[in-house]
């Protein structure tokens, strides 16, 4: 396998280019200079810098004063960048239900500046998507469907499982308010319990950016006596642990 | 003629309906009480045990009905108390809504102002406790305030009376010129959600009041307003409901909040605004210094809890020393009062009404009342820990033991009440936030040996023990009490009351000065309850309980003709006890106790303990009467060494030991059955406590007894 040659001069623009060629040698065995100013919708003057400069690279060979085709390299080039379009294309068009003539806007514009790894990551998202969907084919529905994505979607008939209020792993993890001893100061960072439990801790003020401080911990170890805003609240051990700290400076 | 065409007079007959909202421990009560003084009604919101408290009062020619609302932090869904407050502001058609605030934490009691303010309500602010405020060092634009809020505000110290005046006639302001849509600020994107909601909303039925509290509810996706909004306006409801899931999913979206963060955050972020343009000076940061100081002793690590157990201890002994004085006078009362009624008969005749009279009505009350003054003592001591801030500290270092058995730090006061009386006990569980830990608590209350127990304790260890045991014996009595209503509470919460706990977030209040008008108040409270109840149902039983035990009488005695065949040779006294025994024994209740004679035979019990038992079923006292008249000893009372000597002749101290445990145990009085069945709100608990725990008590006699009697 041959590593691709790196182009350090291919601008967008000349990207483009390749690509339009390209595209023209699917339908026809060479790519006239009027064709390809007609479907970059430039004048066909400023096509030949373009091709002039694509042909010093070895990337485009001139069969005739009008006519070009593409060297290997630039075949190898143009796919390249032909692939990332389709494919960005696909995403904004099928997946993110995006009109066809904006899906090829945004790609147009996404391609060039994507790094290789970040593509790469997308594509590989964008076959899981197309796979996951043959398996689980409600999956991508759901997606059009939840209201999340779709403004006019009716209501979702499933409790999601939000990123928020689930509880943390503890070792070496986030500090709780139970973590702390008496005389310690802290910042609430993320209240992670859920319903009556949670609704009543920030009722009482215990928020994120919240200042807390510990003032003493029952004789058995819990409940713990906190001090927020100037009044005092005891939390038993669970409420304590649900509150999870940044220690101040 | 002419003049019956003019219009009438206008007549301002109306009546203003004010609802009082706040926290816990706001002082709303304090308000409450200096509205309405002493016309006013406790009670039970129905099917729940959530207090309720309203009343009524006048000021300048109009009346006013005023509801105190269960004290909440805020108005969610969560707990019975807040339910009720929230339907309360939605439906209750209160005039006007009095938000009463601590003006020492307004920043979180704030948050019920303008949650009060998206009911719909027309609220009126009262900034209480402004003294202590003040002295903080708090200084507020009121006038600012008044601008931004649009509404009514008032300064008070609610329990000391300054600014009610003023209140009222806020009251009746708001009431003249509503605002049902005061300046609640809560930031575009919240108000652009519940403005997408309420177009939905537009073709409900029922009042445009609130709308914005329903539709934020219904973004939070509580079950209640989603199943009520359901209900009722099938299609159009729904449409609500999916458009309120929609802002929801679009807000948490797009903030990476979840909703209940985010609506929670809009309340504090419009409270911290608004405290931005009115507070003109913080209070110092050393505001709470001196109650700062106080708990470094009172709530120490290694000291809080045997300065909390000597507080206990001083109160208990304060009731029963001080209280034993006017104890003496009541009982003298009733002994005097007993026999100036049976003088109005003749020496030696037997009268249906004078029996009556004479050991049903003044015997039955007089044995309950007499212990008043233990009670108004108890209850003063428990209101003054209560105003002081102390309770909520007793609890912080009592909740890790009492939580170990399902039960709540707070629990531990109503079960210390319970050593007093059950029934002020079982009211004191009021205090409790959580439906199940109040249902816990309550049900095993009984379970601390109460003061009319006392008596039987007298009477029986002294019958039944040396000298150098009594008190030992009795410690023991009290500390099993305890131990198996902990051990009953853990069953109970892992059968028939589990379920998760709930949120364990208390408050602790800084510590304050009580006044003697508010601890009088809350004594004089209880305490009527309890005479009440000596009115009412143990007059009642009294009377029942002496027809049980009068009737059937017989004519003719076996003494009588024993002594006429010369077997016996007796005084004219000891006749007519034995005449009485003979009564006792015809009677429906020793007929009863001879009917369940082998039922407690394998308890060591005979049918006079059961006739006994029948009588501590109306007052657990009346046992040592009973037994009294069983024994033919006549009058007795717990000193009575005559039927002492009886007892320890008779019995053996094994037979003691499982009657007093059955005793502490078993079926608890009439009256501690009514007041759980009115503050649990049905029968079905009442009726579970009386069996489950008269079955316990069953049990552990029968083993104390069975196994006592392989070894003894």
């Amino acid at each position: 396998m041959t590593p691709r040659v790196e182009q350090p001069n291919l601008t967008s623009a000349l990207e483009d280019y390749l690509e339009t060629i390209y595209q023209l040698l699917q339908e026809q065995p060479i790519a006239r200079v009027r064709d390809i100013a007609a479907a970059r919708e430039v004048k066909a003057g400023s096509v030949s810098p373009a091709l002039k400069r694509l042909a010093d690279m070895g990337l485009v060979k001139y069969l005739r004063r009008e006519y070009v085709t593409l060297t290997p390299e630039g075949e190898q080039q143009a796919r390249r960048v032909y692939a990332r379009h389709r494919v960005l294309t696909r995403f904004f068009e099928s997946i993110l239900g995006m009109g066809s003539d904006a899906a090829q806007r945004d790609a147009c514009a996404m391609e060039h500046s994507l790094s290789d790894e970040g593509m790469d990551r997308l594509v590989r998202l964008i076959e899981f998507l197309g796979a996951c969907n043959s398996c689980a084919p409600d999956f991508l529905d759901h997606f059009h469907n939840c209201p999340l994505m779709n403004d006019d979607a009716p209501a979702c008939p499933h409790e999601c499982d939000s990123m928020w209020g689930r509880t943390l792993e503890k070792d070496g993890g986030p500090m709780s308010i139970f973590d702390m001893i008496p005389g310690d100061e802290a910042t609430v960072s993320q209240v992670n319990a859920r319903g009556a439990i949670r609704q009543r801790l920030l009722d009482m003020g215990i928020l994120p950016q919240a200042k807390v401080e510990l003032e003493r911990v029952a004789p058995a170890g819990e409940p713990v006596w906190i001090k927020l805003d100037g009044t005092q609240l005891a939390l038993r051990r669970q409420e304590a642990e649900a509150v999870v700290i940044e220690a101040s400076s | 003629m002419s003049q019956l065409k003019q219009p009438l007079p206008e007549l301002q007959i109306r009546t203003i309906r004010v609802a009082l909202a706040g926290n816990p421990n706001s002082g709303k009560t304090s308000i409450f009480n200096a509205l309405t003084g002493a016309r006013q009604h406790v009670g039970n919101y129905p099917g729940v045990t959530v207090e309720k408290r309203w009343g009524s009062f006048t000021a300048k020619g109009t009346d006013f009905e005023a509801q105190d609302l269960p004290g909440t932090y805020s108005l969610t869904s969560f707990s019975p108390e807040e339910r009720i407050a929230q339907d309360e502001l939605l439906d209750g058609g209160h005039d006007v809504v009095v938000v009463v605030v601590d003006s020492t934490a307004l920043k979180r009691s704030l948050v019920l102002l303008a949650q009060v303010m998206q009911t719909g309500s027309n609220p009126v602010l009262c900034l209480n406790m402004t003294d202590e405020a003040e002295r903080n060092g708090l200084r507020l634009d009121l006038d600012q305030m008044r601008k931004l809020l649009g509404i009514g505000i008032v300064q008070t110290v609610g329990h000391k009376g300054i600014g009610v005046d003023r209140l009222v006639q806020a009251v009746r302001a708001a009431a003249d010129a509503p605002v049902r849509r005061p300046r609640l600020v809560l930031g575009e994107r919240m108000e652009r959600a519940i403005g997408a909601i309420r177009e939905k909303m537009e073709r409900l039925h029922g009042a445009a009041g609130g709308r914005d509290w329903v539709a934020t509810k219904l973004m939070m996706g509580e079950e209640e307003f989603v199943q009520r909004m359901q209900a009722t306006d099938g299609d159009w409801g729904g449409a609500a409901i999916e458009e309120a899931q929609r802002q929801r999913k679009k807000i948490e979206a797009s903030t990476g909040q979840d909703i209940s963060l985010f609506v929670t955050e809009r309340y504090f972020g419009f409270v911290d605004g608004l405290l931005r343009e009115v507070v003109l000076d913080v209070p110092r940061a050393d505001a709470r210094a001196l109650s700062v100081a106080v708990d470094k002793v009172l709530v120490h690590r290694a000291l809080g809890l045997p300065i909390f157990a000597a507080l206990m201890y001083g109160i208990f002994w304060i009731t029963f020393t001080l209280g034993a004085i006017p104890m003496d006078w009541i009982d003298a009362g009733f002994g005097w009062m007993g026999a100036t009624i049976a003088g109005f008969w003749p020496e030696g005749a037997e009268s249906p009404l004078r029996s009556l009279l004479v050991d049903g009505v003044i015997g039955g009350v007089g044995g309950v009342l007499v212990f008043l003054p233990n009670i108004l003592l108890l209850f003063i001591g428990l209101a003054l820990l209560e105003d002081t801030g102390y309770m909520a500290r007793a609890a912080f270092l009592m909740d890790r033991v009492m939580h170990r058995f399902g039960l709540h730090g707070k629990s531990f006061v109503p079960m210390m009440t319970g050593f007093g009386c059950s029934i002020p006990g079982i009211m004191a569980t009021r205090t409790l936030e959580n439906e199940r830990d109040r249902l816990t608590t309550m049900l095993v209350l009984p379970l601390m040996s109460c003061g009319a127990r006392l008596p039987i304790w007298m009477l029986l260890i002294p019958a039944f023990f040396a000298p150098g045991m009594r008190a030992p014996v009795l410690w023991l009595i009290y500390a099993f009490g305890i131990a198996l209503a902990l051990v009953l509470a853990l069953l109970l919460r892992r059968s028939l009351l589990q379920g998760e706990d709930a949120p364990f977030v208390m408050e602790l209040p800084p510590y304050r000065v009580p006044t003697a008008r508010a601890v009088l108040m809350k004594m004089a409270e209880r305490s009527w309850l309890y005479v009440r109840k000596a009115g009412t149902i143990i007059l009642g039983i009294s009377i029942l309980m002496w027809a049980a035990t009068a009737y059937p009488s017989r004519s003719d005695y076996d003494v009588d003709a024993q002594v006429a065949a010369g077997e016996l040779s007796l005084s004219a006294d000891e006749i007519e006890h034995a005449r009485a025994a003979e009564d006792l024994r015809y009677s429906i209740a020793g007929r009863v106790g001879r009917a369940i004679e082998p039922v407690i035979a394998p308890l060591g019990f005979d049918w006079k303990m059961g006739t006994a038992m029948i009588g501590a079923f109306a007052a657990k006292e009346v046992f040592v009467a009973q037994m009294g008249i069983v024994y033919a000893m006549g009058e007795t009372d717990e000193e009575s060494t005559p039927l002492r000597e009886t007892l320890a002749r008779d019995y053996s101290p094994l037979t003691g030991v499982s009657l007093m445990l059955f005793l502490l145990i078993s079926a608890p009085c009439m009256a501690t059955l009514a007041v759980t069945r009115r503050e649990a709100g049905s029968w079905r608990w009442a009726w579970l406590q009386f069996g489950g725990l008269t079955a316990v008590a069953y049990l552990v006699s029968l083993l104390v007894y069975q196994v006592g009697s392989v070894f003894v």
